[in-house]
This record gives C-alpha cells, sequence and structure tokens, in this order.
C-alpha cells in the first residue's frame, strides 16, 4: 500500500478525490434514507427484521419476480431493436448509417408523462394501431396491458443503452475477424453469432447489463401506466406516501441496489478470464464490409420497421403536441400550432437550464467515468474494484431516495460566498445529483471502450518516454474518444428528461429543467398539448446538442487518423 | 504426428488465373492490367514495396474486394459471383486475425465446424493440424497467451486444416523476429510441399520471396513488372526496378553507342566504360552485381580481358562471409563483394584501388 | 451560519414567539417583495391568480413551486430548519393534517367575510386553525363520450351503476393512498353506508376497474385518451377537460362529498405578510370569481360568487344534495386515516387484477342465473359474493389505536417512550390482510365459476 503510494502518488491522489466525491454526494446521502430499513421501530437498533417482512410477504415477493421478468425481457427485446441497428450501421457501408445512429439515440429522451400518453395513443387498448386491429381484423392486441406494457416501453425506451455501446464496440472490431471466419466458410448470421458478437460483447453486456439495471429500477414507467407490482414503485409508493413511513419502502430500496450489484457482478463475471482487445493496429483494419443489393434490401427493411417501433412513442408525441384533440380516434382531430405558442413565452429559461445542467452532469460524469474505468482496469490500487462498484450503485437508487437525502444532508450547508443560499436547493446541487445519477451509464461505456484499447498501445507510448498522464491524454482518450461520447451522450440526453429527483430539488421555478416544466403541464387537461410540445422542444434541443457532439467527435478523430474516410 | 488422420490438399492441386484485372478504391486505381497465372501445386509469391497492391490482390483472389474489370479463375472456375465463404481458398491474415474469445483449439476447429464436418472427425483433425505446426501443447490457451510466432502458427493450422484449394499468405512473417522468420519460411516451403498445395504469398521481402517460392510476381505501382523464378529475376531483370529490388545492384546510368564494329557503354560523366558485346543502342543503364567486380589495391598487375576502373575505398563493411567495399569511381558509388578468408587483412578507407568487371556479366537496361 | 445571523435569527424567533403570544394578527407584518407558494395545483390554476395578485399588490412577486402533493409535504419537511416557503396551497386536507401534526403550519385566522362554516357537511377551515378553505370540489363520475358510444355503454347516474357488469373493465379510479381527495371520496361512502357495507361497495365497483391509477390526475387522463371509458374523479378535472374540448362529461352522483380546497402559512414563514395578503386575496370577491374561470373550476366557498356563475354552474349551497347526504365525521375519518389507504391498496390497488377475475365471473353466473331458478347455483354466486366482501378487520378495530398505531409510526424519529409498544409492524400486518383477501378472491372466483358450470 505504502510503496504503490510512493510509486504512483497521482494515481492515489486521483482516487481518493473520486472516492470522496462519491462519499459526499452519493454514499452520505443515501444512508442518511436508507438506515431506516435496519432499524428497529421499537428500539431504534439494528435489525434484520425488515427484510424477514420482505420476504414474507406475498406481494413483495410477486413484486420480485416480476420485475426480474420484466427486467430479462426487456433486455431480450431492446436487444432485438438494437443489434441489427448496431450491426448493419457499424460493420457495413450503410447509407444513412450515421443518421440511424443518431436516431437511435432519441428514444432515451422521452420525456415523462407525454412519453406515457404518447405511448398510450398509439399502443394502448383504445390507441391508434388497436384502433385500426379491431376496424379491419376485429382483434386487439394487448400490448400496453400489465407488465407487458412495462416491456414494450422500456425496451423502447432503454434500447440505445445497448445500440450506442454495442455500436461502440462492433466499430473497434478489426475487420480481418470477420474476414477470416468468412474465409474459412463462414457467413450471415452464424458469422455474426460466432464471431461479431462475442467480439462485441464487452460493449453488449455493458448496454444489456444497463437495460436489466434501469428496467429492474425504474419507476417511472410502471408507475405511469399504473402497473404497481414490481419492486420499485412498490419503494416508491412506500417512501411517498404521505403521512406513512412504513420502512418497507426502504427495505426495497435496499433490496434494489443489492440486485443491481449483483447484476453488474454477474456483467463482470461474464466477461472476465476472456480477452476482447481487438484493436490492435490503432486506427487501422477497421474500414467496413460492403453488402450485396438484396442483403441491403432487406437490411432496410428490417431497419425501417425497428425505426418505425422504436420511434413510435415520438410520432405520437409529436401528433400530441400538433394535435387539437386527441381521444379514442386514430389520429387526432385537427392540427394546430398553438400548443407550441402556448410554450413559447417561457421556454428558454427550461430550455437553457436543461442543457446546461444535463451538459454540466455529462461532462462530470465522462471526467469521472475515465478515471475510474481507468483505475480500475489499469492500476493496481488497493480498493479499485470498490471504487466501480459505488459507482455503479447509483444505477440503482430512486431518484427520490437521493432527492431527500441531498436535502437531508445538505439543507444546513450555506455555500460560501452567497449569502444564506443552502446547497441543497442551490441549482448546482441538481447538476452534482444528476451527474450522480447518470455516472454509471458513462462509466460503463467507459469501461467497455478501455477494455478494447489493447494494453501494448500504452505500453508502446510508455516505452516511447510518455509519462502515465501524457499516455492517458494522448494514446488512451482518443482511442476511447467513441466511447467516452457514447457516454457523455446517454448520461446527456438521460438527465435532460429526469425528472423524480428534479422535482424534489428544485425550489424555483427559475432552476427547474424542462422534466419540471412539463410535469407542471402536464397535471392538467389543458396543458397535454403544451407539454407534448416542450417535449418535443426537449427531444429536439437534446438530439441537437447530441449531434453536434457527435460531428465533433467524429472530426477530431478522423484529423486524428482514428477513422477513415469511406 | 498423427498417422490417422492425413492433411493433404483436394485431390489434385489447382491453378489459379488472373485476367486482365483493374481494380479502384474511388478514384485511387490500386491493381492495373494484372494477368498472372499461378500453376497448380506452384508457391508463387508476390513481391513488391508496401502499398502496390499485393494485398489487395490477395484479397481479389480470397473474394473480400471485387475487381471492376478483369476475371479471377480458381481451377479454372470463375469465382467472381462467389462470396469469400464459398471459394475455398484459405488465407492467413497480416495481423492473424486469430479469435481473442476463443482458445487456440477452438480457433482451429472453427472451419471444420462451419463446414459441418462430424464432431467425431473435428477433434482428430484439429489435433493433427495442431501437431504438424507443433502446438499440440498449447490447445486449450487463448491466443493473448501466446507469442508471435506461435500465433501465426495457429492462424496457419486455422487455415490449413479445412483443406483449402488455394493457400494465401499475407506476409506472414513481418512479425516475428529474424531467426524465427528464417526457420519459419523453411516451415512454410516444407509444409507446402508436403500438401502440395498451390500458395500465394505476398512479401515485401525479397530473401524470403527468393528461398520460398518457385515463381515470384515483382509489382510495383499495381503494375507487375516482372514474373519468374527467383533466379531468373535476379539475373535477368526485366527493368531497373526489378534489377533493384532483387539484391544489390550497382546501376550506372549513361548511353550506349556504336564503337568500330562493337557497343559501347558510356556514363554521362564518362568515369565509366564498358565494351558491350550485345545491347540497345540510345540512353541506357547498365547494371551489375556487387560479386560481379573484383577489387586491387593500385599498381598490382591487371587480369586479363576484364574491364578496369580507377578508384578508391569510400566505406568498409564486413558481412562475415564477404567484405563489401564502396568505392567511388568518379561521382559514381560501386559496392564491391570480396571473400573473406580469417587472416585477410581488408584495405582500409582511403586506399587506392582498381576494380575489374566481367562485360559478360554486365546488364544492360532501358533508364 | 454566521454568528450575527444567528442573533437576528434569535431575534425574528423571539419576536415570533411573542406576537404568538400576543395573538397578534399575523396581517399586522409589513407587506414583503416576495412570497414562496409551495402548490400541487396546474399552472392553469395558479397562472391567474399569480397575475391577479400580483396586479393588485405591485412590488410583491409570487414564486410558485409546483410540487406533486406528497414531495411538497416532504419539501416543506425537509427544509424545515431553514424553511423558505410561505404557502402551501393545495386539496388533500390530508397533506395539511400532516403538515399540522408535524407543527410545520402557522395558525391563520382569515379576515374576510360572508364564508359559512360548512361546506356540503364538510367545515370550510380546519377547526384547529391551521389551515384555510378557499374553494370546495365535489367527487363524481368523468367518462368519454366516444368511448361510451363506441362501446354502447350506457351513461352513469350514481356510484352503484358502476358495478354493473356493463362497465366490466372500462373505469379507472385513484388510490385513495396517493390522493387525499380520492381518500374524501372513499371514507364518505365507508361513513355513508356502513363499514362492511361500504367496502363492500368498493370491492364491486373496483370488479370492473381497468385501471387504479398513481397519480390523481391519470384518471381524467386516462377518460380523455379513451384508455378507459369512465373514470372516478374531482369535478375540476371533469369541467376543465371538457371546457379544453375533449369529448367527455362529468355528473355529480346523489352521494357526493364536497371537498375544500386549502391553503396555509408556513410556520416561520420568511414573508407573512404577503403570505396573509395571498390568503385573503383568494377569500376576496375578486380572488373567488377566479375560481369560475372554466379552466379552474373550482366551486367558491363564498356563496355570493355564485351569481356571478355561468348557467348550470353547481350551487353547494343551494343544491344541497351535493354534498349533504353524509354527515361527515372528520374525528373518525382523521383516526383511521392511513388504515383506510392501506386497506384500500391491499385489497383493491394491488389486487386488482384478481379482484376483477373473481367479479367477472360472478358477473358472468349471475346473467345466467337471471330467470333461472338453481338454488344450489344461487347459493354458490351469493357465497361468492360474500367471499369478496369480507373485510379483515372490523370497524372497531379499524378505530382502535393499536391498529392505526401500526401505520403512523414515524419510522425516522426514535419514539420517545420504550413503553410505548408498536405492536406490528406495517408489513406484518398488510402481508395478513393480503393472504386472507386474495384467498377469499380466488375461492370466491371458483365458486362463481362452479356455479356458471351448473347453470350451462
Ligand atoms: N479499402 C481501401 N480503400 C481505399 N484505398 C485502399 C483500400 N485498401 C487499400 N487501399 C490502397 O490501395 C493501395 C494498395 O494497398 P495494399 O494492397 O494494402 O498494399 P500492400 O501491397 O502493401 O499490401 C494502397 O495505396 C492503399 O492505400
Ligand atoms: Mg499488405
Amino acid at each position: 500500500m505504502i510503496s504503490e503510494i510512493r510509486k504512483h502518488p497521482g494515481q492515489m491522489a486521483v482516487m481518493v478525490l473520486i472516492t470522496l466525491f462519491l462519499l459526499a454526494f452519493l454514499v452520505v446521502p443515501v444512508v442518511q434514507v436508507v438506515f431506516v430499513a435496519f432499524m428497529d421501530a421499537t428500539t431504534g437498533g439494528f435489525t434484520l427484521l425488515n427484510f424477514k417482512d420482505f420476504f414474507s410477504t406475498a406481494l413483495f415477493r410477486e413484486s420480485f419476480w416480476n420485475s426480474i421478468y420484466v427486467g430479462g425481457m426487456s433486455v431480450l427485446l431492446a436487444s432485438a431493436f438494437a443489434m441489427p441497428l448496431a450491426y448493419f450501421t457499424s460493420r457495413f457501408e450503410f447509407r444513412g448509417g450515421v443518421i440511424i445512429q443518431g436516431l437511435g439515440i432519441i428514444p432515451l429522451i422521452m420525456p415523462p408523462f407525454v412519453g406515457a400518453v404518447a405511448m398510450m395513443m398509439i399502443f394502448g387498448r383504445n390507441g391508434s394501431i388497436n384502433l385500426l386491429l379491431e376496424e379491419f381484423l376485429g382483434i386487439n392486441i394487448p400490448f400496453m396491458e400489465g407488465l407487458n406494457g412495462v416491456i414494450l416501453v422500456e425496451s423502447v425506451h432503454y434500447f440505445p443503452f445497448i445500440l450506442i455501446n454495442l455500436s461502440a464496440a462492433l466499430q473497434n472490431i478489426d475487420r480481418a475477424m470477420e474476414e477470416s471466419a468468412q474465409n474459412l466458410g463462414c457467413s450471415g448470421m452464424r458469422l455474426y453469432r460466432r464471431i461479431v458478437l462475442p467480439l462485441a460483447m464487452p460493449g453488449y453486456v455493458a448496454g444489456a447489463s444497463l437495460v436489466f439495471l434501469k428496467v429492474f429500477d425504474d419507476l417511472g414507467t410502471p408507475l405511469l401506466l399504473n402497473v404497481n407490482n414490481m419492486l420499485a414503485p412498490q419503494a416508491y409508493l412506500r417512501i411517498a406516501s404521505i403521512g406513512i413511513n412504513d420502512p418497507m419502502g426502504y427495505v426495497i430500496s435496499v433490496i434494489l441496489v443489492v440486485i443491481a450489484m449483483a447484476s453488474m457482478w454477474l456483467a463482470f463475471l461474464a466477461l472476465k478470464g476472456k480477452d476482447y482487445a481487438t484493436v490492435q493496429k490503432g486506427g487501422g483494419g477497421l474500414a467496413k464490409r460492403r453488402m450485396r443489393p438484396i442483403e441491403m434490401f432487406f437490411a432496410w427493411i428490417i431497419v425501417l420497421i425497428i425505426m418505425t417501433l422504436v420511434l413510435a412513442p415520438h410520432i405520437g408525441l409529436s401528433m400530441l403536441s400538433l394535435g387539437t384533440i386527441w381521444s379514442y380516434s386514430v389520429l387526432p382531430d385537427a392540427f394546430t400550432l398553438d400548443h407550441f405558442r402556448a410554450i413559447f413565452s417561457e421556454t428558454p429559461e427550461y430550455m437553457t437550464n436543461t442543457v446546461l445542467y444535463s451538459a454540466l452532469a455529462g461532462g462530470i460524469d465522462v471526467i469521472l467515468g475515465t478515471a475510474i474505468a481507468y483505475i480500475v482496469l489499469r492500476t493496481k490500487l488497493v480498493g479499485r474494484q470498490w471504487l466501480d462498484y459505488i459507482a455503479m450503485s447509483a444505477v440503482a437508487i430512486p431518484g427520490l431516495v437521493i432527492g431527500i437525502g441531498y436535502l437531508r444532508t445538505f439543507f444546513d450547508v450555506e455555500v460560501p460566498g452567497m449569502d444564506g443560499q443552502s446547497f441543497a436547493t442551490w441549482w448546482v446541487a441538481i447538476v452534482i445529483a444528476l451527474a450522480i445519477r447518470r455516472l454509471p451509464y458513462a462509466l460503463r461505456a467507459c469501461s467497455a471502450a478501455l477494455t478494447q484499447v489493447s494494453v501494448s498501445l500504452e505500453e508502446s507510448a510508455e516505452n516511447l518516454g510518455a509519462n502515465k498522464l501524457k499516455t492517458v491524454y494522448r494514446i488512451v482518450i482518443p482511442l476511447m474518444a467513441g466511447g467516452i461520447l457514447a457516454g457523455f451522450v446517454t448520461s446527456f440526453a438521460t438527465a435532460a428528461v429526469e425528472l423524480g429527483m428534479t422535482l424534489m430539488l428544485v425550489s424555483k421555478n427559475a432552476d427547474g429543467p424542462l422534466a419540471y416544466g412539463i410535469y407542471v403541464y402536464m397535471q392538467s387537461a389543458a396543458g397535454r398539448g403544451p407539454g407534448a410540445a416542450l417535449g418535443i422542444f426537449a427531444v429536439l434541443v437534446v438530439g441537437l446538442c447530441t449531434f453536434i457532439s457527435h460531428v465533433y467527435v467524429d472530426r477530431r478523430q478522423r484529423a486524428l487518423g482514428m477513422k477513415r474516410d469511406d | 504426428m498423427n498417422q490417422n488422420v492425413n492433411l493433404a490438399g483436394h485431390g489434385s492441386p489447382v491453378g489459379v488465373d488472373i485476367k486482365g484485372v483493374n481494380l479502384s478504391f474511388g478514384s485511387t486505381h490500386v491493381l492495373k492490367g494484372i494477368d498472372l497465372q499461378i500453376k497448380p501445386g506452384e508457391f508463387f509469391a508476390f513481391l513488391g514495396p508496401s502499398g502496390c497492391g499485393k494485398t489487395t490482390l490477395l484479397r481479389l483472389i480470397a473474394g473480400f474486394e471485387s475487381c471492376q474489370s478483369g476475371e479471377v479463375l480458381i481451377g479454372d472456375r470463375d469465382v467472381a459471383h462467389l462470396p469469400p465463404w464459398r471459394r475455398d481458398v484459405g488465407m492467413v491474415f497480416q495481423s492473424y486475425a486469430l479469435w481473442p474469445h476463443m482458445t487456440v483449439r477452438r480457433n482451429v476447429a472453427f472451419g471444420l465446424e462451419e463446414r459441418k464436418f462430424p464432431r467425431a472427425e473435428i477433434g482428430p483433425r484439429v489435433e493433427a493440424a495442431l501437431d504438424l505446426v507443433g502446438l499440440l501443447e498449447l490447445a486449450e490457451r487463448r491466443p493473448s497467451q501466446l507469442s508471435g510466432g506461435q500465433q501465426q502458427r495457429v492462424a496457419l493450422a486455422r487455415t490449413i486444416v479445412v483443406e483449402p484449394q488455394v493457400l494465401l499468405l499475407d506476409e506472414p512473417l513481418s512479425n516475428l523476429d529474424a531467426k524465427l522468420r528464417i526457420q519459419m519460411r523453411r516451415e512454410l516451403r516444407l509444409l507446402q510441399r508436403k500438401l502440395s498445395l498451390t500458395t500465394i504469398f505476398v512479401t515485401h521481402d525479397q530473401e524470403e520471396a527468393n528461398t520460398t517460392s518457385d515463381r515470384i510476381a515483382v509489382i510495383e505501382q499495381g503494375i507487375i513488372q516482372q514474373v519468374g523464378s527467383p533466379m531468373e529475376l535476379y539475373d535477368q531483370p526485366a527493368n531497373l526496378f526489378v534489377a533493384n529490388f532483387l539484391g544489390v545492384a550497382n546501376v550506372v546510368a549513361g548511353t550506349v553507342s556504336q564503337e568500330g564494329d562493337g557497343l559501347s557503354f558510356r556514363s554521362d560523366d564518362g568515369a565509366v566504360t564498358v565494351a558491350l558485346s550485345a545491347a540497345g543502342q540510345g540512353p541506357r543503364s547498365i547494371v551489375f552485381r556487387p560479386q560481379n567486380l573484383t577489387i586491387q589495391p593500385a599498381g598490382q598487375p591487371a587480369p586479363e580481358g576484364l574491364t578496369e576502373l580507377a578508384g578508391k575505398v569510400s566505406h568498409m563493411e564486413f558481412l562475415g562471409s564477404v567484405v563489401r567495399y564502396q568505392v567511388t569511381v568518379g561521382p559514381h558509388f560501386l559496392l564491391v563483394d570480396s571473400a573473406h578468408q580469417k587472416g585477410v587483412v581488408p584495405m582500409e578507407e582511403g586506399t587506392d584501388v582498381n576494380l575489374f568487371i566481367n562485360n559478360e556479366l554486365v546488364i544492360d537496361l532501358p533508364n | 451560519m454566521k454568528k450575527s445571523a444567528l442573533g437576528y435569527g434569535v431575534a425574528i424567533f423571539g419576536a415570533a414567539l411573542v406576537a404568538g403570544v400576543l395573538a397578534a394578527p399575523v396581517g399586522a407584518f409589513a407587506m414583503e417583495d416576495k412570497l414562496v407558494v409551495v402548490t400541487s395545483y396546474p399552472k392553469d390554476l395558479t397562472g391567474p391568480f399569480k397575475k391577479a395578485f400580483e396586479a393588485k399588490h405591485p412590488g410583491t412577486m409570487v414564486e410558485v413551486l409546483q410540487k406533486k402533493t406528497s414531495a411538497g409535504v416532504k419539501y416543506i419537511q425537509e427544509t424545515a430548519s431553514g424553511n423558505t416557503s410561505d404557502l402551501m396551497w393545495a386539496s388533500a386536507p390530508d397533506a395539511f393534517e400532516v403538515l399540522k401534526n408535524d407543527g410545520l403550519l402557522a395558525k391563520y385566522t382569515p379576515k374576510a367575510t360572508g364564508i359559512p362554516k360548512n361546506i356540503g357537511s364538510y367545515p370550510v377551515n380546519d377547526p384547529a386553525g391551521y389551515y384555510v378553505g378557499f374553494a370546495g370540489s365535489g367527487y363524481g363520475i368523468m367518462w368519454n363520450e366516444r368511448y361510451v358510444k363506441a362501446k354502447k355503454l350506457p351513461v352513469p347516474a350514481e356510484w352503484s351503476d358502476l358495478a354493473k357488469p356493463v362497465y366490466h373493465d372500462h373505469v379507472g379510479m385513484s388510490a385513495p393512498s396517493r390522493s387525499g381527495t380520492t381518500h374524501l371520496t372513499v371514507e364518505t361512502v365507508l361513513q355513508g353506508e356502513g363499514w362492511e357495507k361500504g367496502w363492500a361497495t368498493w370491492k364491486n365497483i373496483a370488479g370492473n376497474f381497468k385501471m387504479v391509477t398513481e397519480r390523481s390526475f391519470g384518471v381524467p387522463e386516462g377518460v380523455n385518451s379513451g384508455d378507459f371509458g369512465l373514470g372516478i374523479v374531482i369535478d375540476f378535472f371533469g369541467f376543465s377537460s371538457k371546457a379544453t374540448g375533449f369529448p367527455v362529461d362529468f355528473v355529480y352522483p346523489t352521494v357526493t362529498t364536497l371537498v375544500p380546497a386549502n391553503i396555509a402559512i408556513v410556520k416561520s414563514a420568511p414573508h407573512p405578510g404577503a403570505a396573509a395578503a395571498f390568503i385573503e386575496f383568494l377569500l376576496s370577491v375578486e380572488g373567488q370569481e377566479l375560481l369560475l374561470d372554466p379552466a379552474i373550476r373550482r366551486l367558491p366557498v363564498n356563496p355570493a360568487t355564485y351569481a356571478k356563475a355561468p348557467a348550470g354552474f353547481p350551487n353547494p349551497f343551494k343544491d344541497k344534495s351535493i354534498g349533504a347526504a353524509v354527515k361527515f365525521d372528520v374525528a373518525k375519518s382523521g383516526a383511521r386515516y392511513n388504515l383506510v389507504n392501506s386497506l384500500f391498496d391491499v385489497m383493491i390497488t394491488y389486487r386488482r387484477e384478481d379482484l376483477a377475475a373473481a367479479a367477472k365471473a360472478i358477473q358472468e353466473a349471475e346473467t345466467a342465473l337471471s330467470g333461472k331458478s338453481n338454488a344450489e347455483a344461487a347459493g354458490l354466486v351469493k357465497e361468492a359474493r360474500a367471499l369478496i366482501a369480507a373485510m379483515p378487520i372490523t370497524e372497531a378495530e379499524a378505530v382502535d389505536a393499536k391498529y392505526p398505531g401500526v401505520f403512523t409510526s414515524d419510522v425516522f424519529k426514535k419514539r420517545k417512550k420504550a413503553s410505548v409498544k408498536v405492536p406490528k409492524r406495517q408489513a406484518e400486518v398488510e402481508e395478513k390482510w393480503d393472504s386472507f383477501c386474495l384467498k377469499n378472491y380466488k375461492d370466491a372466483q371458483a365458486k362463481a365459476e362452479k356455479a356458471l358450470a351448473l347453470l350451462k
């Protein structure tokens, strides 16, 4: 230990700083809230009785299995959406690939409330599709009923995690890997299953485990679809009930965290001991394959079907924002621009807040994510794995718990130099809370990217006289750029539509981000159109920012010769 | 070696015909009118500097590229419409492209599995192939746990285990150390003989090409410069490029003109004049190898019937079997090899010397 | 905190204490330049009031903080140590009860005149004086015209209509644990019909539920979209949806409660003067008239305002059928508040599917039974109904301090006296109820199916 510090004082310092940050803004606030799960209500002492209660309650056991089931099925469905899109656009010369990749991120920017309404309008029991099916075929498909609805909405919403991470991994595979398999007689689906997918496993597992985690812990979707026999909504309902302070809500939160850690650990085990570093030549050999016209035709059909499906919520959202009244009909009764006009006057502050908060949060996340990934994968510091676990555990903490925890921990902390401003209600607290909540996304993406960078590339730089910092800056980060971008985009885009925690911490309307604005609108009948319009605005702005950062990184990579012009 | 399973080519080996191939990537014309006939069972090399299009030509044969004009025939069959996985040509990639997520054994078994070999047959064949390359005991390792040479052998085993009609090797030795390279190229040659497998070997190293191949195609800027056996290419280079690329050559530019009833070459500066028996006239260059020259300190009696050139030793290199002198003759630097024997003291730099050249060994080539 | 600030704080606190002791009217404070309102109301409601108030009191900026009721309560609780909010403005009386019991509200007696003591049978103001009613709202049934037309459903008029087989899988309601006003509706029926019968009515209606929503606005949202046809909602949701143009309508059943919508001053509010002024503005003629706006549509508490109301606007002070049918026992409601919510969740919200399946089977058996005489089948159906109606606890137990005590324990605070023993843990109790109900629902379904088989 001592010798480690002496050998790498810089690494150690970075690790200590990050640990302190996580302790202050994640561990302490959460512990402030969840210790209740272990407290005996009568004596105030430590007890595990509450956990016994959890497992002896039929409703909780049922909720537990429902959550597992929904998580697993969502991963399957999300994979079915993401894999063709990622494969076609990453491994082949696919016209419009960039656009597809870009559009593929949009589902993540599904504003709460309006997103659910839009899905209902399209897929609900009396949504557009079922109304059409009933009229022409006399059938009604329960897309949105019960757990089905949760699975559909979750996989449409979260499949971009797989798309982004898998694409980044696929793009890093040396073409010779595929060609040597083709040369040995392998092609088509077998090639994908036996060579391409296994090589992209770090990316796929990163994406899939994120999807599982998010679905497992997501309370927004089940709540909006009024499905409550799942764990996260059960936790929420118990924590947020007025006047009741049942410890079970916190017990469930603890269980959510434990399951989240376990699934991450499983993902880690699945990848352990295997070798995936396939970028060996630092950029060469990554050229894309060409499809035959007939293959291209079918690929396009598949891509179009998937894109229509996953963009359905946004199509619905657009119609909500442009429609006058849309009720029990295939399309809105008429179209209007009034809703956009209605939001025009107050949008700017919501907009700038959203972009500011989520860009800062995304920035903090990729910096922390890269640093943590590097410490975990490339150093021998004691306890580095724990850093990863702690950072990742944020994925499992309900936003509400963070919100309450922040108020409880920081309300009495005054911001220096700002007279009487409490840290908890300062907008910076929202940014940090967002960054903490989204750190897991960025961290997974950065880890996957770093896993794929062969250590020998770094060693050769060090061998040429570059010190650790220089190596990271000049070799590792440029090679990881794709993964870092993926991390930034996911953190940024999803932070932009975070609601649960925001609702707790916003103390001034002027500090509110878009999700808050949408919430404010969506609590009244007249607000549905303007709320949807605000939602569309959010999608456009976040989408545009995402696109710009894509273009920027792409340019840089080309300039650095990391990518061939094709 | 496992005696029960015999890895051999498909009955009789097949040839590869390349006819009038032109291939461009966008606006870069990479292969220009390539015509080649590779005979069945031949060990054939593509030799040329980096970037000349060797890999591209190899990938064309394997089916990874398609050409704008011309055709590729494998065993008299036009393969233009065949995707890579139906061509039955085995390719060993320059980077080896071993799949890191599979063990050595699984890597080697892959092609057999794809060809739907019965399980019972795959095992012995994989063992035989690994045995052939001497890696049987490393079968359960992962590629990252192997050295470069071992990886190269796995890549080779993975390819030959499926008994392809044609074996394509893309700079297979370039990632190995010098000693291993020499050992591996012999092994390759032996293996090829044993399997009597039509083999195309891509390299930028003329020594590698010379030592392994039956015939060599020298390629430069997407154009075939000359095809022939290593000795033909060395002794009768078709142009200056080939002369320079194969072995070490002294090249002097000048003019050939009629002189009496014979022909005479005279360098542009007049420092070198050589009588030639048969040559094209006009501006030409002459080429001769370092071992074609003999060297003597000035003032010693000249041998009979040789052209004499006076110069000064400017540099000396000891190469073991020979001492290579660089001698300044007028503005030219000529290389001269002198066989080395124990006890012989080489001439020092600055020594005035006479060089003698046998006119018969001088090659004249157009500029 | 800096030392001087601390001193200042003590001074303020002292002043407030003195003021409290002297019971000086809060209005005696000067008018501040800012007012922070925490509210669960939508923009449609807060916007006009903010605008009118600011116009009337230039120089005072109203800062509106929209939060879910539960988040608003948590926010005020968590920020109590350095409170920055002046007013809590929301419908749910229970939210105010919680804040009051936590000692987070300041007493305020409004000066406005002409406001009666009760609206319907519910007191307008908190009898203890901590919160003030400014409007009333009544529960009723909202439906989607297109939906009922397409599915050929009759228009309902009474709560009991919703239990009819024709409405199976067409009804939505929000959980009382999530919405204080819904809670009052549940409680009203329980008080009106009695514990056993009241719950039976709710379970019979719940057998037709398509959905129990987690937000009170989820119900009008579902009806507006046409996801389900009918919803049990508070009147302004129905009226404002209709005003927005949705093809929906609303009706008050004869037995309805009128629920006051409230406002209260938060304890140690930074701007008490402005806060008091805002309450007075709400109760003024001008403020009350704003409630008639079709997008707001609350029932004013000042009867005089109804003179200005558009035709067809219900007037609870004239039409005694609205909200007057039940004598509402506030004490009883308060004593079992959390228990009723939890019971509803355990028996209905979380077991909606099982309950609906049993209800469907019973409805089918009853339809098959009508016109036939089959004593055995009739007996089975009756038993099935009884199983559905069966309650895990009696009314006496429900108000016994022992039981509700389970639901009011604050886990964050150590129990003051170790001698105050909590008999059981909430999870334990709920699990008992759950297994009781689940078994009954399954048995009821089996019996009804058996009856149906007998009738075939
Ligand atoms: N996919 C490609 N796109 C564009 N240019 C290429 C591509 N592949 C090879 N080239 C170019 O073709 C030329 C020949 O390349 P290659 O066949 O790889 O040369 P080598 O003889 O070194 O193997 C080079 O100039 C190279 O830059
Ligand atoms: Mg090459």
